[in-house]
């Protein structure tokens, strides 16, 4: 038996280490791996309160932000190919071209 | 011995817990971005252990395919793309092929001794409460992923089709992003 605090500890956790690495990394591909980060510890809180509650309802809607992941992973990857093609650099901080 | 993998089996949760902890503050902290993919894979692999812990089997499953099998492959694929062109793979990769024989066989005999008495068992010691009309015909508390399929397909099937859409145009979306100029 788990109990749910724990649960919820590990999910902020992580959750806190993706913001982490959202705000410190300049590499867009690692930007994008804390984003899969954060949507992982959502995913944990979903199923620890279906669990909580007895509920099928938190594992269906866990499922359906995976499939969220993916797509998000897809056309996150295919910016940054583009990005790459046309810049040559996945740096964020040279990416600039709107800056004033 | 017998007490040892009893008191592992009980804490699956936390172990599992630490250790994606670890995989994640790994992943932020490494420097070059092929040990990042490699962190993240070990991270949501033991993610998908605390969802077994938490008695979410398929999910579980379904987060390996779905982010080793899939997410994982394509951020390895973009970082070989990206990254690797100007670097030689012997500089990337170190040969320690003999370490990584023993800590696979070791893990896999910690699981084989926790799970040896439990996977012939009950899914779940807590089942998942269903309304009466869907959970007709089923044995809820051995039947976790039947439930959660019931619940899917009628609560949530609007959201569900939904999602079919959205992958789709995600799929164009990135063949359209990523093609070059001249077709």
């Amino acid at each position: 038996m788990v109990s749910l605090n724990a649960v919820l500890l590990v999910s902020f956790l992580l959750f806190s280490i993706g913001i982490v690495g959202v705000l410190i990394r300049r590499n867009a591909l690692v930007i994008l791996m804390c984003v899969e980060l954060m949507l992982n510890a959502a995913n944990l809180n979903f199923i620890a309160f279906a669990r909580h509650s007895g509920s099928a309802s938190g594992q269906a809607f866990a499922l359906l932000v995976m499939g969220f992941a993916a797509a998000e992973v897809a056309v996150g990857l295919a910016l940054v190919v583009a990005l790459y093609r046309k810049r040559d650099t996945v740096q964020v901080d040279d990416i600039n071209l709107l800056k004033g | 011995m017998e007490q040892l993998l009893l008191t592992i089996g009980r804490n699956m949760f936390a172990i599992f817990g630490v250790m994606a902890l670890a995989g994640a503050a790994l992943m932020v902290a490494s420097r070059s971005a092929i040990h990042s993919v490699l962190a993240f894979l070990f991270a949501m692999l033991c993610v998908a252990g605390c969802f077994l812990a938490l008695e979410a089997e398929f999910l579980g499953m379904a987060q390996i395919l779905v982010y080793a099998g899939g997410i994982v492959v394509l951020f390895l694929f973009v970082v070989m793309l990206v990254e690797m062109s100007r670097k030689k793979e012997s500089e990337v990769f170190q040969q320690q092929s003999r370490y990584a024989v023993v800590a696979v066989l070791v893990g896999a005999a910690v699981f084989a001794g926790v799970f040896r008495k439990t996977i012939f068992g009950l899914a779940s010691t807590q089942p998942l409460v269903l309304r009466p009309e869907l959970a007709q015909g089923l044995d809820v508390a051995r039947q976790n992923a039947q439930a959660v399929s019931r619940s899917l397909f009628a609560d949530y099937l609007l959201p569900f089709e939904i999602l079919s859409v959205i992958l789709l145009v995600a799929l164009v979306g990135a063949v359209i992003l990523a093609k070059t100029e001249r077709v």
